[in-house]
């Protein structure tokens, strides 16, 4: 397919539609198990004190036994894919083409079919959904992309999936200085 | 606010209206750096004012993976050790920016009994005085029954 420009007015959401919807990435196996240290980090972002996610000592007495991943899917996501070093901040995005190379994340909806325990080891495939265009404020002509990461644990049982809203969009400057 | 941890809540105890104890984050521009170093979310508008603007954003907003820990913090704080948190959805609909005093609350829409489960539907959301509610969100939690 051929590269649209900035100006959408040479992008065919139609084709892309075709050629992308249902597109499956391969699966992917994060570089490292799940570990202490970026549960912290994470959990230190928002001052979240929870022992079951920080004390192994308290997650020893709990019925899980060890030390628990928060259930967010964004940490579920760095483990099975973003925390290998270079990151990769969206592997989705250079897959399906846009005209904007602007990403604002919509909505996320994440379903849960189990725990994620520290040690466990994280894989990911990502399919895409849907891709249509729809006007926001930032952009007449911003694509929207729908797309889930399906995410496995070491015994290939499925963990949770992951269902994000993105929109792309072009800046002011590339929209011909309309805005901004 | 106190974590539930081995005060486990069940679901026989839950009472549709209860609100979950909710918390504050004030988005300073140390909070936006541990946003980053928390997130790994290394995408510039999240941390770079002037990249933010370049975007047609009037600054920098926290990310996705921030309002979640945050979402799941009022969740996992609220359930205890034993609960499951089966769903989470929400949405970005307007911004948290740094300067902001980001709220965080939820509270019990109903209760069901599915296959001998105790199952709860949460409404949960980020507000701020600026913006009213940011991310509206809705969980369904599973948490142990009293047998």
């Amino acid at each position: 397919m051929k590269e649209p420009a900035a100006s959408t007015g040479t992008y065919d959401v139609e084709e892309v539609r075709r050629k992308y919807i249902g597109f499956e990435t391969a699966t992917a196996k994060g570089r490292y198990p799940v570990e202490h240290d970026a549960i912290r980090r994470h959990c230190h972002m928002v001052d979240d004190n929870n022992p079951l996610f920080l004390d192994p000592e308290h997650a020893k007495t709990t019925s899980h036994g060890a030390v628990l991943c928060p259930p967010s899917g964004w940490l579920a996501l760095y483990f099975a894919s973003l925390g290998p070093w270079p990151a990769v901040f969206e592997p989705l995005f250079p897959i399906v083409p846009t005209p904007g190379k602007r990403i604002v994340n919509m909505s996320q909806e994440v379903e849960w079919s189990a725990r994620i325990k520290v040690g466990d080891h994280l894989s990911v495939r990502r399919r895409i959904v849907d891709v249509y265009q729809k006007a926001v404020s930032l952009d007449a002509e911003a694509v929207w992309i729908v797309a889930e990461a399906i995410i496995t644990n070491q015994k290939d049982d499925e963990v949770c999936v992951i269902r994000n809203t993105m929109l792309t969009h072009r800046t002011p400057a590339e929209q011909g200085g309309v805005r901004g | 606010m106190a974590v539930q941890g081995r005060s486990q809540l069940f679901w026989e105890d839950v009472v549709v209206g209860d609100e979950l104890p909710g918390f504050s984050l004030d988005i300073t521009a140390r909070r936006v750096f541990l946003q980053v170093s928390g997130s790994q979310d290394w995408y510039p508008v999240h941390f770079d004012p002037a990249f933010a603007r370049k975007g047609g954003h009037p600054d920098v907003f926290v990310n996705t993976g921030f309002l979640q820990a945050a979402l799941v913090r009022v969740i996992t704080n609220w359930m205890g050790d034993d609960g499951f948190l089966k769903k989470l959805r929400f949405e970005m609909r307007r911004q948290q920016r740094a300067g902001d005093t980001m709220v965080c609350k939820g509270k019990v829409v109903s209760t069901a009994e599915r296959d001998g489960e105790g199952w709860v539907e949460l409404e949960v959301w980020a507000e701020n005085e600026r913006e009213g509610v940011t991310t509206p969100g809705t969980a369904t939690v599973i948490l142990p029954r009293r047998d």
